[in-house]
């Protein structure tokens, strides 16, 4: 009688069942994980049938690779700040600041460095502002982004009313060179995906997306490693912010803007939990960065408006998060 | 009596993902039955309620109630059939009255055009707490404004306001005080008396003897043993709960309440408003240190300061080997002290993680090399080295901590301090909400823990661990010390209650 669980439990029918079950459960992970990579390769062929194959032409390529630059670089900032469940609302608007302050110096005659240094050093202190007014008055993180993204909108807009900044990008042409843009992509590519799986700064971030209580409680300085990534956040925007002033070459009151959504959208679509924690991984941010890309270029070939484009990416917003999104969390499991 | 056949399970399975909860699962319950569930934390028994109550739908199998088919949608239409339950945790709707709580989704019947006749909802509520004999609470009530037992009567209201046919008592007994208990005593004999059935679920075997006719026993999901009172025995459900004979003696055996000298830890005058006020504590090396008394009276806040997770207002807790200050967690920790929090799913564990990530958590700062560089193996090594001390029940690994019960659970937060070698270990109710298996385990533990020479402070809600376990024990009432007591074969409960009430 003592032994008649373990019969049950053994018994061939029963772990038949059970290895059915363990495959189900691993194939659904998987089908969680595998989705977004499905979703950007139909993107990729439906594409190439409507714009009958100039999507994939030379050029393109290169457009859709300056075009995903500047997102997937923010993407992997933004990885740490999502892993431990963070949000920042204020990139675009620091984004678009620090295009201001780096166009305003090479026009005024300083040396590229230095407009350069100045311009990610403006990105950096937004995110900073955003972190240290959340961590330092004990408000969510999404009001002291909120109180950023006012104010250098705000700087932003005064200055550019007085007239746009123009560069003469044509002096300037190696900052648009796709190989350049090409080699710093691998080398944050490699250093986030290091940092992030490797370190103790990924981990922790992932640890307190999962459960801050238990990662202070597990010795973790918090605020500490919430401040280092959104200054990590802050360097990864403001050398977004250096390629795309180089490309567009203008600055006007409403560069930058809409950045902090296409960030957004790119974390739901990659499959990245918005809640962040351990299944965090970096891989879906970018994934989800270039899929935005790929929507916005393929749309534009096609030969749609930038309205409508708009809605389109709402409409598949809905259709994409309505089969990826995780609701398992809140469910009774007892 | 005839018996009469009232619920009838058959072949009944369920499965959370790819963790099985039930694996055909046969029960039938006669009227005027009243029968027993036990099983170790995670053994199903919370889960078959649930399916048998409507919140949840099994996988397989079928009911039958009074002779028909029986497959409820929900609590709400269980409850028309004729099945109430009353949950482990708290059930009630915050911020309405006791009337809407009583009547929950089914309001319908006083709503005449769309209005609610509050007249006729009071009066009905009113009657169904008399009739369960609790005539100090009223339907008009706020249910915020009562206190957590209060709140569990209205829950009992509400399951009986229907005149179920089958009463689930999911462990709610345990969470009740004299008051609460004997109320449902009462409604059990009442049952017993008008032909109807309990399903009652505990802990306490004792409560359990005393209770049912009948007692079920679950093991991992399948059905082990039905008892009937003949054969009822607190040994044999204990080793049929477990699967293996528990030897010995549950605590300690030894009365030798000495350790050395040598201090290792010092608290002096710590405060922490409102809970306790200038506390003096000193941990011995080699030491069981037990810390008791009521719920609020201090205890489970002195154990957060001590190990600088809150902040003391007067006074400083001291490392005394290294003269250093605990003033933060990340101090506490990188000096080896550990701390088990009272509240494990919230504080201890990060549910959504694996048991690799929750075991290493504490220990990654010690792993880390050049520029914060973790190598995989220090990681995996630990894992499995601590899954195989533990004896953790798990597939391996990478195994999600939520899917483990509530032990295993617990054995995982243990070894996450296990893996930091601690010397010191705050412990704040230990073995709270596991099973005598895994208890039994724990207590083996600490002695292990003593006899290395590390310390331990263990927070208890519970006398007899307190006195089966400590070297010496403080006890506390409304946040100061009321009495210190050494360790010695004539301490008893009684002694240790008038120092806390």
């Amino acid at each position: 009688m003592d032994n008649s669980a373990a019969i049950t439990r053994e018994s061939e029918e029963n772990q038949r069942i059970q290895q059915d079950l363990d495959r189900k459960a691993k194939s659904k992970n998987l089908l969680n994980i595998i989705i977004p990579y499905i979703g950007l390769g139909f993107l990729f062929v439906f594409f190439i049938i409507v714009t009958q194959g100039k999507f994939i032409s030379t050029i393109n390529i290169e457009n859709l690779i300056t075009q995903s630059f500047s997102l997937t670089i923010i993407a992997i900032g933004a990885s740490f700040v999502y892993a431990h469940g963070g949000t920042d609302f204020s990139i675009g608007a620091t984004c678009g600041c620090a295009q201001l302050v780096c166009g305003l110096l090479i026009v005024s005659g300083y040396p590229l460095w230095i407009a350069i240094a100045a311009c990610i050093l403006v990105t950096i202190l937004g995110a900073s502002a955003t972190a240290g007014i959340a961590l330092g008055l004990g408000v969510p993180v999404f009001i002291g982004s909120m109180c950023v993204r006012t104010t250098f909108n705000g700087i932003l807009q005064y200055v550019a009313e007085s007239g746009e900044v123009v560069i003469d990008y044509k002096q300037y042409m190696f900052m648009n060179s796709t190989y350049l843009k090409v080699i710093i992509l691998v080398v944050f590519l490699a250093v986030g995906y290091y940092l992030f799986n490797y370190t103790v700064f990924g981990k922790y971030n992932k640890a307190i997306g999962g459960n801050p209580v238990t990662a202070v409680q597990a010795g973790v300085k918090h605020k500490k490693l919430i401040f280092a990534a959104y200054v990590a956040l802050g360097l990864c925007v403001g050398v977004a912010a250096v390629f795309t002033l180089f490309r567009t070459g203008k600055v006007t009151g409403t560069t930058g803007s809409g950045v902090e959504f296409n960030m957004m959208m790119a974390i739901a679509l990659g499959g990245f939990p918005m809640r962040g924690g351990e299944r965090s991984r970096l891989s879906a941010a970018i994934v989800g960065a270039v899929t935005i890309t790929v929507l916005a270029n393929g749309l534009q070939l096609w030969g749609l408006d930038p309205a409508t484009i708009n809605c389109v990416k709402g409409v598949l917003f809905v259709l994409i998060v309505a089969l990826s999104y995780d609701r398992s969390d809140g469910k009774l499991i007892s | 009596m005839g018996k009469e056949l009232l619920l009838s399970a058959q072949g009944v399975c369920k499965a959370f993902g790819p963790t099985r909860a039930l694996i055909d699962v046969d029960v039938d319950i006669m009227r005027g039955e009243v029968r027993g569930l036990i099983g170790e934390n995670g053994s199903g028994k919370s889960t078959f309620s649930s399916i048998t109550a409507g919140a949840l739908k099994a996988d397989t199998g079928k009911f039958t109630l009074k002779g028909n088919a029986y497959s409820p949608q929900n609590m709400v239409e269980a409850q028309s059939g004729g099945v109430s339950m009353i949950i482990q945790e708290t059930g009630v709707i915050p911020g309405i009255n006791v009337s809407s709580n009583i009547f929950a989704g089914r309001l319908d019947r006083f709503t005449k055009m769309g209005f609610l006749d509050w007249k006729k909802c009071h009066k009905a509520a009113n009657e169904a707490l008399d009739k369960i004999g609790a005539p100090e609470i009223r339907g008009e009530m706020m249910i915020d404004s009562l206190n957590f037992e209060d709140k569990k009567i209205v829950e009992i209201a509400r399951a009986m306001s229907s005149d179920p046919d089958l009463l689930i008592i999911d462990e709610t007994t345990t969470a009740l005080a004299a008051k609460g208990r004997q109320l449902i005593y009462n409604l059990i004999k009442q049952m017993r008396e008008a032909n109807k059935s309990i399903l009652f679920i505990s802990h306490d075997l004792d409560e359990l003897m005393s209770v049912c006719d009948t007692i079920t026993v679950l093991r991992d999901g399948v059905i082990i043993d039905t008892l009937d009172k003949e054969n009822m025995s607190i040994e044999l459900m204990r080793d049929l709960m477990v699967g293996r004979e528990l030897v010995g003696s549950y605590y300690r055996e030894d009365f030798d309440g000495s350790s050395s000298d040598e201090v290792v830890l010092e608290a002096r005058q710590i405060s922490l408003r409102p809970y306790f006020k200038n506390i003096d504590l000193t941990l011995h090396k080699g030491e069981i240190l037990g810390l008791g008394g009521l719920s609020d009276c201090g205890m489970h806040e002195i154990g957060k300061v001590l190990f600088g997770f809150e902040k003391t207002l007067t006074g400083e807790v001291v490392l005394t080997e290294k003269g250093k200050k605990v003033d933060s967690t990340t101090t506490a920790v990188t000096h080896s002290i550990a701390y088990v929090s009272k509240d494990r799913d919230k504080e201890s564990i990060i549910l959504n993680s694996s048991i690799q990530s929750n075991i290493v958590l504490p220990s990654l700062r010690r792993f880390s090399r050049f520029l914060g560089f973790i190598p995989r193996k220090s990681e995996s090594g630990l894992t499995s080295a601590q899954i195989d001390q533990m004896r953790i029940k798990c597939r391996n690994g990478k195994q999600l901590v939520k899917e483990l019960s509530g032990g295993n659970k617990q054995k995982v937060v243990f070894s996450k301090w296990l893996g930091t070698e601690a010397d010191i270990l705050i412990l704040d109710c230990p073995t709270r909400g596991i099973d005598v298996g895994v208890k039994a385990d724990m207590y083996k533990l600490m002695m292990q823990l003593k006899k290395q020479g590390k310390s331990i402070i263990m927070i208890s809600e519970e006398q007899l661990e307190l006195i089966g376990m400590s070297d010496r024990i403080m006890l506390l009432k409304d946040g100061s010390v009321t009495k210190e007591l050494m360790r010695s074969k004539d301490l008893n409960e009684r002694e240790v209650i008038n120092y806390i009430i």
